[in-house]
């Protein structure tokens, strides 16, 4: 009998012998690891965003480790728009001071534009009224605001005349500020001097003391008051304290970020998913051909006696090695790149949601077991199939060629079945498709099913190419026929091609399709030429003078109000109903005569509204639903004869013509006025609003807006495009690894055509036709996958997801680019590929002779 | 130490079963050797992997060291392929990936009976010396040959099985490889069975056997088994 101590030795040996097959093969074991690592770390890096992300909205409206459970606004629901008068007021600040109540301390956020053009946010506040807790620096968590600020005095300089302006990296460099510049903004005003320092949940804003930004921004009131923790009888007491103009609200950011991004987490963690399973696909691909070459080994080992139960506990200690070493590698990479890609999703859910994500990335233990069990799961989900092929194979079977080609033949119909499997199951799904989750998972199934598909299709597609062929063309049959031999290796990576392919081709018509919707909406609804907000400008001045009917041909005042609807963020408007935008407001659908209608104002008490689709889709309100919004007189009922598109906005939206929304919201801010210009006379326009009040800087002309609204648009979708482009990239890497290794294992019986006087550019249109044809069907599969991606994409996940329709737009021309950014990737990894055979060639056929 | 009675084996083919072994007796004493001839696709190798446990017969009984293997599950056939068997094959079968030092050895180390001593004098006897480091692709085809002979022999095997073992080799060097395996088995006390098609190198044995229609017959015997 064996004794223990021998069958560890046993084991040992084993294991060396196996392992012994990467010390040989450093190309092999660098692609297994390149797979693994590339997995694993665009999957971590979306995780690790995603997650800090999300641990950011906990700490929402944080201010340098204060973190804000209440606030103090204007009862009037006006929103903060920058200016001064709104907000509240500086004496109501100083006067709740003196009152005691040192949990409070002012803020004041502003977007203003640079003297360049550039749209800018300030976040400022009274360092010294922060609350003492704060002023120690937070504890735990790793933030990077520590200590270092408030130990010896190097916060002086930020709130003493000349002050300091603090500028996150990513920010400096994207308006070209350097350490100790002053930004210009529009006038003679300078910001501080820039610092480039970023401290916890400061996003992409630029901090100063609000004392600066007082005078900077030449206001006399805050944006809102930050209240700390209240105790019940300081609430009640605060409350009673507070002026007749201002309410304390409960902060629900956290709960409202939260809510309004879940999505955007959700298409992030999905694009995550796709670039884990196409690393998985090259893991797949390296685990079955390194079993496979090393079939021979293991048929070896069987013969001298190991028992199966040896070399599979054997493979599942190299696998455990493989995923120790994939999860470390791979993490350290995803948090390399992570930090690469935080700044563009900040960016994103910063101009998009308003959201402030912190700038440094933590890494948790949870993360790094989870990652862990990612990778293990992968690969063992890789070693699945090939192992139990193995095991069920007797020792003289695996010795036998044909033997492979029934393993292979039946595998080909397996997954030909199973994708069939998976199509039926989409199929009955659809329907009850209700979250972007259950979105996700039909989508899944339509991609997986197309990737099984593959092979057969593949297989089918060189039988018709062989049958169409003429006998007489022997090159070209041979060819084409030598597909079969290379099939078997390739179907893997062709299958993490078509995937990724098909991510491509659906992710970029969505991009594309939004890109063409946002921009017609834009032309529609900034239909003005100037927009302006001043609270200093007489409007009423600057619509009757009879000088400006020479330039001015229409204008339109609106105004607004922000409250909160069906718990989520809202925004109720009063338009004139006669302004040129007013009139052509994009709806998406109406009762008929709905927006004549809602011109026109009802006699019934209950009043005509236009919604956002947001609202037909998010809160399930149909057409003429009768809806309830809280006025300042209590609640009110209105009636919704249309819904209005309102691409890409997270909120709730609510028109109304300007006489309803006034008599229901007398004490609503302005919202700003669109003027409408007579030709070029901006000279004139211009100097008319300076007559009437307005400052250099109050105004923006259309197509900056426009500019900048897609400029957000395309920031906003460089994270996609980044992703897309990584996973073509791991793709491309697949098919090089197998084509490296078919060489490798076919190189014997290209010595053999060699000897039989085969040149070698023969060679190479020998082994590359089969290559093209393979790659062509695999596109040509990709295009009504990715159609059905873009497809169910624009018109299911992102109506459940965001809430708003627009329409597909399937272009030839980014097919086209992304075909030859393909082809151009296949023929590098196969030049690649063909310069490895041409470099071991001689040897294999001194190998060949020395056989023979 | 090997005895075979009344041993069938078939295979089923698209045109009918084919009888390859029909009912074939045998008998090999400790430390002789013998050759198993005939035509290809006569059953020689069959029957080989029938005695190694790498295919099961239809019926009969194989007898080994006078226990029967009748009942031998899995773990028995590896322990007695591990430790008592050996096989050397017309392709080698040598593992690519590890040196021909880690090669000779793997067997002996899997069976938990290295002798440094005898591996020297193997390494030495079949000309390895100074190889050690290489990997099988750096050797020629009787190199190898002979790797896998020192690797079936580094153990002490009761009995060596041995499929067309010079099959791939020169007529020189297949001499010369037979040569060696038939001394070191004998040195070794090991018994030997060997399939070759080669009368010339049959008669290197102690005992020749004709395999014909799934039958198995005594062709000849040398001086020393008579």
């Amino acid at each position: 009998m064996t004794t223990r101590s021998n069958a560890w030795q046993q084991f040992v040996w084993v294991l060396t012998t196996l392992l012994s097959h990467y010390r040989r093969h450093p190309g092999q074991t660098v692609f297994m690891a390149i797979g693994l690592m590339t997995g694993v770390a665009l999957w971590t890096a979306v995780q690790l965003i995603n997650d800090h992300a999300r641990s950011s909205y906990a700490d929402a409206n944080q201010l340098l480790g204060a973190q804000a459970g209440f606030w103090i606004r204007p009862k009037d629901g006006k929103r903060d728009g920058g200016r001064d008068g709104e907000g509240v007021p500086v004496a109501n600040y100083i006067s709740l001071r003196r009152a005691g109540f040192d949990e409070i301390y002012p803020v004041i956020e502003s977007r203003i534009a640079t003297a360049d053009g550039e749209l800018v946010t300030i976040i400022a506040t009274d360092l010294l009224a922060l609350p003492i807790d704060s002023l120690a620096g937070p504890t735990g968590s790793g933030t990077p605001f520590s200590n270092d600020l408030f130990t010896g005095r190097q916060w002086l300089p930020l709130i003493q005349p000349q002050y300091q302006a603090w500028y996150p990296q990513s920010l400096a460099s994207q308006l070209g500020v350097a350490e100790g510049d002053q930004l210009q903004l529009p006038g003679s005003k300078r910001l501080p001097p820039a610092i480039i320092q970023a401290r916890e949940q400061q996003g992409l804003r630029i901090f100063m003391d609000v004392g600066a930004a007082l005078s900077i921004l030449e206001r006399s009131s805050f944006s809102y008051l930050a209240v700390t923790k209240l105790s019940p009888n300081r609430r009640q007491l605060l409350e009673q304290q507070l002026p007749e103009s201002l309410v304390l609200v409960e902060n629900q950011q956290a709960l409202d970020l939260s809510q309004l991004t879940a999505s955007l987490h959700t298409q992030l963690t999905a694009m995550g998913l796709l670039s884990f399973a196409v690393g998985l696909f090259i893991v797949f691909n390296s685990v079955r051909f390194s079993l496979l070459v090393r079939q021979g080994t293991f048929t070896t080992l069987r013969e001298l006696g190991v028992s199966t139960q040896v070399l599979g506990i054997a493979i599942v200690v190299e696998t455990l090695l493989w995923s120790v070493f994939g999860t470390a590698a791979g993490i350290g990479i995803g948090y390399l790149l992570s930090g690469l890609l935080l700044p563009t999703v900040a960016a994103s859910l910063q101009t998009l949601f308003g959201a402030i994500v912190a700038s440094e990335i933590g890494l948790s233990k949870t993360q790094v077991l989870a990652a862990w069990a990612l990778t293990l799961g992968g690969l063992v989900l890789a070693l699945a199939a090939p192992m139990w092929t193995r095991a069920r194979m007797s020792v003289l079977a695996s010795r036998s060629p044909s033997e492979w080609w029934r393993v292979d033949e039946r595998a080909r119909w397996q997954l030909a079945a199973a994708a069939i499997i998976l199509m039926v199951v989409a199929a009955l799904l659809f329907p009850m498709m209700d979250t972007i989750t259950d979105g996700f998972v039909v989508l899944a199934l339509i991609l997986f099913a197309g990737a099984f598909f593959l092979p057969m299709a593949l297989h089918l597609a060189i039988l018709l190419a062989l049958s169409v062929l003429p006998s007489s063309s022997w090159q070209a049959r041979w060819a084409v026929s030598d597909a079969f031999s290379q099939l078997p290796q390739l179907r893997i990576a062709l299958m993490a091609l078509l995937l990724t392919l098909t991510a491509n081709i659906g992710v970029s018509t969505l991009v594309d399709s939004f890109r063409y919707a946002l921009s017609d909406w834009l032309d529609v609804r900034l239909s003005a030429d100037l927009y302006v907000r001043s609270d200093s400008l007489d409007i009423n001045q600057l619509r009757s003078s009879t000088s400006n009917k020479s330039w001015l041909i229409n204008s339109h005042l609106r105004s607004g109000i922000s409250t909160r609807w069906q718990n989520r963020p809202t925004r109720i408007e009063g338009l004139d109903v006669s302004a040129p935008d007013s009139q052509a407001i994009l709806l998406a659908t109406q009762i008929p005569n709905g927006f004549i209608e809602w011109q026109t104002g009802s006699n019934e008490t209950v009043q005509p509204i236009l919604a956002n689709e947001q609202v037909h889709y998010l809160a399930r309100v149909e057409l003429n639903e009768v809806v309830t919004l809280d006025t300042p007189n209590g609640p009110m009922l209105f009636r919704v004869t249309g819904f209005f598109h309102d691409y890409g906005s997270p909120y709730f939206r609510f028109y109304l013509p300007n006489r309803s929304f006034k008599s229901e919201w007398p004490a609503a801010s302005r919202d700003g006025i669109a003027l409408w210009i007579r030709g070029d006379n901006f000279a004139a326009a211009e100097q008319a609003l300076i007559n009437a009040g307005a400052e250099p800087g109050d105004w923006v002309r259309q197509r900056d807006i426009r500019r900048i609204s897609l400029a957000i648009f395309d920031r906003t979708f460089a994270i996609t495009s980044a992703l897309n482009g990584l996973t073509l990239l791991v793709a491309g890497i697949a098919l090089l690894a197998a084509l490296l290794a078919i060489h490798q294992q076919r190189l014997p019986e290209y010595a053999h055509w060699r000897s039989l006087g085969m040149h070698f550019s023969e060679w190479f249109r020998l082994v590359a036709v089969p290559l093209l044809i393979l790659v062509t069907v695999t596109g040509l599969l990709a295009l009504p996958l990715g159609w059905i991606l873009s497809w169910m994409l624009i018109h299911e996940l992102n109506v459940t997801a965001f809430g708003w329709t627009m329409p597909m737009l399937w272009s030839w021309l980014p097919i086209l680019q992304l075909a030859a950014v393909t082809f151009s990737v296949v023929f590098l990894a196969f030049g690649v590929a063909a310069l490895r055979v041409r470099a071991t060639l001689p040897t294999a056929i001194k190998q060949l002779a020395s056989d023979s | 130490m090997l005895e075979l009675i009344n041993v069938r084996k078939s295979f089923v083919q698209p045109d009918g079963d084919v009888h390859v072994l029909n009912g074939v007796d045998f008998n090999l004493p400790p430390g002789q050797s013998a050759a198993l001839l005939g035509e290809s696709g006569s059953g020689k190798s069959t029957l080989l992997h029938l005695v190694a446990g790498l295919d099961k017969p239809d019926s009969g009984t194989i007898f080994f060291n006078g226990q029967t293997t009748a009942d031998f599950t899995d773990t028995n056939w590896n322990h007695l392929r591990r430790t008592q068997l050996s096989l050397v094959f017309q392709q080698f079968h040598i593992v690519p990936t590890l040196t021909v030092a880690d090669n000779i050895q793997l067997h002996a180390r899997l069976a938990g009976k290295v002798d440094t001593v005898f591996r020297d004098q193997l390494i030495e006897r079949l000309g390895l010396g100074g190889l050690d480091n290489r990997l099988p692709h750096q050797l020629s085809g009787g190199q190898q040959q002979r790797v896998a002979i020192a690797r079936a022999l580094l153990h002490r095997p009761k009995l060596v099985l041995a499929d067309e073992p010079t099959g791939n080799l020169d007529e020189t060097t297949s001499l010369n490889v037979i040569a060696l395996l038939t001394e070191l088995t004998r040195e070794t006390g090991s018994s030997l069975l060997m399939v070759t098609h080669s009368h010339e190198m049959a008669r290197h044995l102690d005992s020749q056997w004709q395999l014909h229609d799934g039958s198995l017959s005594p062709v000849g015997q040398n001086q020393e088994m008579k």
